[in-house]
């Protein structure tokens, strides 16, 4: 450890399981945080990467791996901590031999496969024939990482599928003169299985050759059978870091651990299995993009929830029952829909609160297409006071903190007159206060006797539920109810591969 | 909730700039021919309401967001002179002639709507195929024309009592009309929401398509109705609507409506068209050329476009244009985690 | 099963791709056709010549246009712009060669400053550049009130200019697009270009500012504007400012037509040459078909619907 040649001031290096005489660290994070607005993603990281080691990292979802991630990559300052590359305070440049192959991909749809080795590792390839040197390299990498792989460098990435485009971005994130520290984000979650087997072997070629790798992945078993060492990620913060072998998937499950349960204050889920409802939305074996054979229905009053990790069909399910233009989606009541991306979906910035809260409700209460101002200032007057709405109806939107801005979102949609009302995820990044009051609101109105149908990426929010539909790669792989619902069991079987756990 | 008129927050400041540049230029004018202003004032109210109906139309158009542009206004304005004064002398009836320059425009906003949401062309497309179509229609119909503006709407629009003029009265009445359109009926209060956020205002259920071919439909209609007077004030001619098509973005844009959609200022629209009539008249009092009337308009469109400055890129024209799906950009937002201080447990 | 499909895709995906451009191929095809068999003088060196010259100056605007939709934005002031350059060439470049030159430099820098404020400022480029068509109409007539003035000898000898055994306004068709495709589709320029219609983010994650790549699209654009100009002016012996208004619709249809996408990200510069020439045949074609001229436009306008329509639904079926 090259601790002399740190700046005065840094934090403590962290602990190390591999003792002192293991390898130097490639890039190494010292009490990193960082915060977005009121949300802090990262609560003080501590973390190395050694050369020649596969260091997996796991955590449940919004644990801030992404934001680790684009942290170590030198995308993104840290509020506060620091990131050292080969043990010195890094400076922009330092960061070109870290390469991150994204999940969503970095590359552009238009160009072709070698046009993106230019965009991206340009510094490598000479300025005159660059195009036959790109295609030759990525060719070449290809070759050597995904045998068989099928990707012509004249291909354009937009008519890829899906793994090949992972592919090729894999090997754009691995084109570069020298590469030390290479962050793979989700690597085969479009990969095929035999892709991956050859991505692994070839990370475990590179990590000989004295390559840096970090891993990111939900699929534990993969990252246990790749890794030398599993940080676990939990909170914003490291809160384990063992050598890989030795580890089963339980054990990391059980490192991973459930987030505290809201106290349950208010009525507890009553078992939808005992109370017969009539139903108001269903789906009978839907099919089609992201979703497979998923049949699921809703009960009058009745919460359902729909988890599993991010990206899984739920949001397709949603999407049905929002837009029921499938003969296998059929929905007898009136919606509204809360969307989870407030910024993009949600949040109308010109207007005030009472404005943005009464656009759904609007319609219901206008008389032959005019407005009527005293009935909807009562609605919204009754809604602010309702959910304690900070600045009150006249305070603009944006004035507001993210956990009002999403209260109001809330209250447009049960402010309406809906039947059924989809939740998409609504209180990612919401204090707990504000959740809290909007579990109650929830509980509240199913009571009354509207549906609500709700995703979540954060699983003890699901305790609120009556039944929850477990998605998993478009299926739904477990149905729970009442006592059932548990973050531990939802976790288990949302990690299970291929469901045989359930 | 800003359901009284003009609520303080986002009116005050846009719509004054209009007024005080024109006010500005009536006293040069007034400076420099050294005669009274009063004259001007009432002349410029003369030919003022034609750019603004317009541009009422226009601005409904800007307002339903990024890319929303209706370039067919000035092939609708002299189809619709040219269809309002036929309909006119066959009929006899002046209000007739009228409805018919409205419907005119409305059929030709037709054209673009169907294209715009049945076959997702962007509107400027859209609206510049359709008003191909329509400057086709005109210039057959314009050979061997010999049809007359009804004597007595042209003398209506002449009507001057006390130095004001009715149809300025009319189209002041008009512009109230439109603005209480936008504040106090579902359609408006959808038409500021589309255009504020179209994915916002469709996830809160609002019927965006529906919303949107009203609107192009209603400057339609607007740029028809303007046709239909211009018509019987000057005479039917193909050229007739031609310097309306930059007017109205031009006096939308100075007039203060956000040029990326979602908040709408119809007095702002008076103010601008004041002061571009004024300008004309200044321009040509001094003697300056048609050359320098296009210089100062585009420059002043440009400099208060770039001075305005507009909103996010990501939301902005390119992204409206996109019908692949993309890979999503990695932006903060999409890595928002849920930790807060208080839900961390030791 | 599955080895012998996945090849095919990229097969199909290039179809549905280069589909556009075909059918514009068929119908210029089609078109000439027609032409030669209403007048067979069409067919020959001389007759293709003076069917084809009129749309050269369209086909390098369209490429203009091409360049800026293939980083994601419309210019409207084409049209305006190239008229503009018709009456300088035949004002100041007749009068003091130099001052000429120096002022189309100057318009090719102001299409450069036009695109630095449009990404600077973050506006509309097509409201931008709906206004920026009033000042270039407005410069234009003041150089040069009334059409008229004549142009410098050597532009007007290169208007007459007739090689033996090929139609001439082949050669700036073909020289152009060849140059738009080097620069669009084969330089790494191109790639920035295109890479910032297609996905400024992953632009920006490699260390390319956009804002360059958007400057030098429309330094690309100015330069292929002034080219257009020029040779207007070569054809026409004279300076006219709205000569060439109909532009500013007529080349964004030739890019859709030759493939191109308002999304931003493509370039297509054989495919603009292909759109040019179709749309400019229309006219010869309905002329000859004794079509009045007052339809002409609404027969190009009902083309370009035509056309998107058409796109809809090959894009549905080759999905």
């Amino acid at each position: 450890m090259h601790v002399d040649n740190l700046p005065a001031g840094g934090a403590a290096p962290p602990g190390t399981d591999t003792g002192p005489a293991g390898p130097p660290p490639v890039v190494t994070a010292r009490g990193v945080t960082k915060a977005y607005g009121r949300t802090r993603a990262l609560a003080g990281v501590d973390l190395a990467v050694r050369a020649g080691e596969v260091l997996g990292l796991v955590g449940h979802n919004g644990a801030g791996k992404s934001t680790l991630m684009r942290v170590l990559a030198g995308l993104e300052p840290c509020d506060t901590g620091t990131v050292l590359v080969h043990g010195r305070q890094a400076s922009a440049g330092d960061f070109r031999t870290v390469r991150m192959a994204y999940q969503e991909t970095s590359l552009c749809p238009d160009l072709t496969v070698a046009e993106n080795m230019w965009v991206s590792s340009r510094h490598c390839l000479p300025r005159v024939r660059w195009r036959r040197a790109a295609s030759d390299a990525v060719r070449r990498r290809l070759d050597e990482m995904f045998p068989g792989h099928g990707v012509s460098p004249r291909d354009r990435v937009e008519d890829l599928s899906l793994s090949r485009r992972q592919m090729v971005e894999i090997a754009r994130a691995c084109l570069v003169d020298r590469l030390d520290l290479l962050i793979l984000d989700e690597p085969t979650e479009s990969l095929g299985p035999d892709a991956a087997r050859s991505l692994y072997a070839y990370v475990r070629r590179l990590t000989e050759a004295g390559t840096a790798v970090l891993l990111i992945s939900h699929r534990i078993r993969e990252v246990l059978s790749v890794a030398d060492r599993v940080a676990v990620l939990r909170d914003g913060a490291v809160t384990a870091e063992r050598p890989a072998s030795g580890l089963t998937e339980p054990d990391v499950l059980g490192l991973m651990g459930a987030h505290v349960a809201a106290p349950p204050t208010f009525g507890a889920p009553t078992a939808a299995g005992t109370i017969a409802r009539d139903t108001v939305a269903e789906l009978l074996g839907a099919t089609g993009p992201g979703l497979r054979e998923v049949t699921l229905r809703v009960g009058k009053g009745e919460v359902v929830g729909l988890a599993g990790l991010a990206g899984q069909g739920q949001q397709e399910v949603l999407e049905r029952l929002w837009r029921p233009v499938r003969r296998d989606t059929t929905v007898g009541v009136s919606r509204a829909y809360v969307p989870g991306d407030r910024q993009r979906s949600g949040v109308l910035p010109l207007w005030s609160v009472g404005d943005n809260l009464i656009v759904t409700a609007l319609r219901g209460i206008a008389r032959r297409g005019l407005r009527r101002p005293a009935e909807e200032r009562a609605v919204v007057a009754d809604w602010v006071k309702r959910l304690s709405i900070r600045g009150g109806a006249e305070a603009g939107i944006t004035e507001l903190s993210g956990g009002n801005q999403q209260k109001v979102i809330v209250a447009r949609a049960f402010a309406s007159p809906a039947g059924l009302v989809l939740l998409d995820d609504p209180f990612r990044g919401v204090d707990v206060h504000t959740k809290t009051d909007l579990y109650g609101l929830i509980r509240q109105e199913a009571a009354k006797g509207r549906s609500v149908v709700w995703y979540s990426s954060e699983n003890a929010e699901m305790a609120h539920c009556d039944r929850v539909y477990v998605f998993r790669a478009g299926r739904v792989v477990a149905e729970l109810t009442g006592e059932e619902i548990s973050e531990e069991r939802i976790i288990g079987v949302s990690f299970a591969e291929k469901g045989e756990d359930d | 909730m800003n359901i009284r008129v003009a609520g303080p927050r986002s009116w005050s400041g846009p719509w004054v700039w209009g007024f005080a540049a024109a006010a500005l230029v009536w006293l040069v004018i007034l400076v420099i021919s050294g005669q009274g202003g009063g004259q001007t004032v009432s002349l410029a109210l003369s030919l003022a309401p034609y750019l603004v109906i317009v541009g009422l139309g226009q601005m409904l158009v800007v307002t339903a967001g990024p890319g929303n542009i209706d370039v067919s206004v000035a092939s609708v304005i002299s189809l619709a002179g040219f269809v309002s004064v036929a309909v006119a002398s066959a009929t006899g009836s002046a209000a007739v002639g009228v409805l018919a320059g409205i419907g005119a425009g409305v059929l030709v906003a037709a054209v673009s709507t169907v294209a715009i949401l049945g076959l997702s062309v962007p509107p400027i497309i859209a609206t510049l195929a359709a008003g191909l179509v329509a400057s086709s229609i005109t210039l057959s119909t314009a050979n061997g024309f010999t049809a007359v503006p009804d004597a007595g709407l042209r003398a209506a629009l002449n009507l001057r009592p006390a130095g004001v003029p009715v149809l300025a009265l009319a189209i002041a009445v008009l512009t109230v009309l439109v603005a209480a359109l936008l504040r106090r009926t579902v359609y408006g209060r959808s038409l500021v929401a589309v255009g504020q956020n179209r994915r916002a205002a469709e996830r809160a259920g609002i019927p965006v398509a529906r919303v949107v071919a009203m609107t192009y439909l209603l400057s339609g209609a607007l740029a028809g109705l303007t046709g239909a007077l211009l018509a019987a004030y000057i005479a039917p001619s193909a050229d007739l609507g031609t310097r309306y098509l930059l007017d109205s973005v031009a006096v939308v844009v100075i007039g203060g409506t956000l040029i990326s959609g979602g908040r709408a200022v119809p007095v702002g629209v008076w103010g601008a068209a004041l002061f571009f009539i004024l300008l004309d008249g200044l321009v040509n009092l001094v003697g300056w050329s048609t050359a320098a009337q296009n210089l100062l308009k585009g420059g002043l469109v440009l400099f208060v476009l770039f001075l305005a400055g507009g909103g996010d890129r990501s939301g902005g024209l390119a992204s409206l244009f996109r019908r692949r799906p993309r890979p999503a950009a990695a932006t903060p937002t999409t890595i928002t985690t849920t930790i807060t201080g208080d839900d961390t447990d030791g | 099963m599955a080895q012998l499909l996945a090849p095919a895709l990229p097969g199909r995906a290039r179809m549905r791709r280069s589909a556009p451009a075909a059918v514009s191929t068929v119908a210029l095809i089609v078109m000439i056709g027609v032409c030669s068999s209403l007048q067979p003088g069409v067919l020959t060196v001389e007759g293709l010549t003076l069917v084809l010259s009129a749309t050269v100056p369209l086909v390098i605007a369209a490429q203009a246009q091409m360049t800026l939709m293939a980083v994601g934005d419309i210019d409207l002031g084409i049209g305006n712009f190239v008229g503009l350059v018709t009456v300088v060439s035949a004002t100041l470049l007749v009068s003091s060669p130099l001052k000429g030159v120096l002022v189309l430099a100057g318009l090719v820098a102001a299409y450069a400053v036009l695109g630095l404020l449009i990404h600077l400022r973050q506006v509309p480029a097509l409201i931008a550049t709906l206004g920026a068509s009033f000042v270039w109409l407005g410069l234009g007539l003041f150089l040069l009130p009334t059409p008229g003035g004549t142009t410098p000898g050597w532009l007007a000898s290169f208007g007459a200019w007739q090689p033996a055994g090929l139609p001439a306004p082949l050669v700036p068709l073909v020289v152009v697009a060849l140059l738009v495709y080097l620069l669009s589709a084969r330089s790494a320029l191109g790639v920035r270009m295109r890479g910032l219609g297609s996905n400024p983010v992953a632009l920006r994650r490699a260390g390319l500012r956009p804002v360059a790549s958007r400057v030098a699209a429309y330094a690309t654009a100015g330069v292929l504007g002034v080219l257009s100009g020029l040779v207007l002016a070569s054809q026409t012996g004279g300076g006219d400012v709205s000569s060439a208004s109909s532009y500013t619709l007529m080349t964004v249809a030739a890019v859709i037509l030759g493939g191109g996408s308002f999304a931003g990200g493509t370039a297509v510069p054989w495919g603009a040459a292909v759109g040019g020439v179709t749309l400019g045949l229309v006219s010869v074609v309905l002329s000859l078909l004794d079509v009045r001229s007052d339809m002409q436009s609404a027969v190009q306008g009902v083309i370009v619907l035509a056309v998107l329509a058409g796109r809809v639904v090959v894009g549905k079926v080759l999905r």
